[in-house]
């Protein structure tokens, strides 16, 4: 039997053993990914094709019926098309933009400085923060402090219900006893910035370990070679963190996406609609759509990327 | 002349390099004004919870709202703590659910992902890249829509209200491997052979050589997870009272409505503190390590 045991071990070649052990080595991680996720992956996609009906005893049925389901949601459904245009829109902007935001500051904090582990707390804040026991507890608290005068506005109540709205920090601001027409001016010009910087943290993370990973010789090299910052920068630091771009890119669009109005319509759709088939729909094409484009933007970065090696 | 102005400007360049990379002070200021903006609009929600966490509820009710607090008490604290005791099962039972769901979960998925993106980083074999576009496809799905799918198959393997329903998910999430191989791509190869060579196992390449090389990876990752578990009510699978966690009882506490609008200041100063201290312990580990990478080339 031993002997068997070796001689069917001598018969695989180094590649092989090595291939054998790397199986082993993802075999915990795909195991629980198969039974967890391939399947409710694989069902979503069976709802998608199909009428769900609940049966009363628990369990449910389906019904197989083809592409009924996505023709209603591109002909049929009030707002599907332009919710997901809007989206999708969204996030055009977004990813870009976050992902430099996301740069620069990390760029930033991995500088040496007086307080740095405070700042970078600071700057992961918002991850924490979004929460979503948190936004709960602080949606409760905004309405708490804007409502709790019934004769307040009920404009006031509409930012309170509106996540970490604009409005918002004004009334802070102005609590802080600054002018109006300062805090009217930033707030106009930071609109859009506070979302983008809302939706960082994570991003910066991931930037600042990758800086981190960069071998500070190379830096000793370029200084030594008389390189000036700027070039640095382009030469050493953005082809090393190259990689590292394309991870954010692809968390951004993921997250900015699971964020969006198409998964809280899809979401609604399926437990206050009760339309599981349409449902997954909804979710199966803006995964699809978000698929082609994230297949589109790393293939395009991937050709200019380096990797260290 | 003209000579001894260039090797003037020279040197004063490369002073000006040495204390650093040559920016200037305007540029500094500039620097600094942008950041102080961008860190004030993350930190005033914070300052507004502990703000409110002290105030007393005439305060909390005042409008228009003020950021600072005038009065400042311990009352809403009390007030939670004589909550939490009124409550049937006891506060303690709470944090050690949320301590065992969060630390498995945390845990588990940090070795579980790396173990995964070890190979699919540094080994070939067939299907490496089924399997990686694999992950890259299972991150995109957005998990609130399939909770349908999801407690379908926690029942049917009989895990449903046990904290394994929570716990064993966790392990499997994409968005950990798929960040952890990025950075270990970046290793160099020259690293592990030289280990291999030295006659080291595949096991300990990765404990000894890998995962070290990486502490700043699986530390982002860690806390990345310790604040996605720790804001998980699980409501969906615990059923039994003395199983839920921290957040639910806290969640339970914020929906009290007006009454408890003390507690609830407090309870959301308490949810929103521990990550952030998880995130300084961790983060200060990130700084210190990757200095170094090991190679001399």
């Amino acid at each position: 039997m031993a002997a068997a045991k070796t001689v069917k071990k001598k018969k695989w070649s180094l590649s092989q053993r090595r291939a054998m052990k790397g199986f082993i080595f993802i075999a915990p991680w795909l195991i629980g990914f198969l039974w967890f996720y391939a399947r409710s992956l694989f069902m979503t996609v069976q709802f998608s094709f199909s009428e769900l009906t609940v049966r009363p005893g628990g369990g449910y049925d389906l019904r197989f019926v083809w592409l009924d389901n996505f023709i209603y949601a591109f002909r049929a459904h009030a707002s599907y098309k332009q919710v997901l245009t809007t989206s999708l829109g969204n996030m055009l902007v977004d990813v870009p933009l976050i992902t430099f935001f996301s740069l620069f500051m990390a760029m930033l904090l991995n500088r040496k400085f007086k307080g740095r582990t405070l700042v970078r707390a600071i700057f992961f804040l918002p991850v924490i923060l979004n929460s979503d026991a948190v936004v709960d507890a602080m949606n409760l608290a905004r309405s708490m402090m804007s409502g709790g005068i019934s004769s307040a506005s009920a404009e006031m109540a509409a930012a309170a219900s509106s996540g970490m709205s604009i409005e918002y920090y004004i009334q802070m601001f102005s609590s802080l006893g600054l002018p109006e027409v300062i805090i009217e001016y930033v707030s106009g010009a930071v609109g859009r910035i506070s979302e983008i910087i809302n939706a960082s943290g994570v991003q910066i993370i991931i930037f600042i370990a990758a800086l981190q990973s960069i071998p500070g010789s190379m830096y000793e090299v370029a200084k030594i070679e008389g390189a000036t910052a700027y070039e640095t920068f382009w030469k050493v630091t953005f082809p090393m963190v190259m990689p590292h771009i394309i991870t954010n890119v692809v968390y951004t669009v993921v997250d900015s996406f699971t964020k969006s109005e198409v998964i809280e319509l899809a979401y609604d759709t399926a437990f206050t609609v009760q339309n599981y088939g349409l449902s997954s729909v909804f979710s199966l094409v803006s995964t699809v759509i978000t698929c082609l484009i994230l297949v589109l933007v790393c293939g395009i970065i991937q050709k200019r990327t380096f990797y260290y090696n | 002349m003209a000579k001894k102005d260039t090797i003037k400007t020279k040197r004063r360049f490369f002073r000006r390099k040495e204390k650093q990379l040559n920016r200037s002070m305007a540029g500094n200021t500039l620097l600094f004004v942008l950041m102080f903006i961008c860190g004030l609009f993350m930190v005033l929600p914070l300052v507004m919870i502990v703000n409110n966490a002290l105030k007393p509820l005439d305060e909390l009710y005042q409008f228009p709202p003020k950021i600072f607090v005038r009065h400042p008490t311990l009352e809403n604290f009390s007030d939670l703590f004589v909550l939490m005791n009124d409550s049937w099962i006891p506060f303690s039972r709470y944090i050690l659910n949320t301590v065992i769901i969060t630390g498995f979960g945390m845990v588990g998925h940090v070795v579980v992902a790396s173990l995964a993106a070890y190979p699919l980083a540094k080994h070939r074999f067939p299907a490496k890249n089924i399997l990686f576009s694999m992950v890259v496809l299972s991150m995109m799905f957005s998990w609130t829509v399939t909770q349908i799918p999801q407690y379908l198959i926690i029942s049917w393997m009989g895990i449903n209200n046990n904290y394994l329903a929570l716990i064993l998910p966790a392990w499997s999430f994409g968005m950990g491997l798929y960040l952890m191989k990025q950075f270990m791509e970046q290793l160099p190869d020259s690293l592990m052979e030289s280990a291999r060579l030295d006659g080291a196992s595949e096991w300990g390449i990765f404990w000894r050589i890998v995962m070290p090389n990486v502490k700043p990876a699986w530390l982002t990752l860690a806390i990345f997870q310790f604040q996605q578990m720790w804001g998980n009510t699980g409501s969906m699978f615990l059923r039994d009272e003395q199983l839920k966690p921290l957040q639910f009882s806290l969640q339970q506490i914020t929906a009290g409505g007006v009454a408890r609008a003390g507690a609830a200041a407090a309870v959301t100063f308490i949810i929103a503190a521990v990550p952030i201290t998880f995130f300084l312990i961790c983060q200060s580990n990130v700084l210190e390590t990757m200095t170094t990478s090991g190679m001399k080339d």
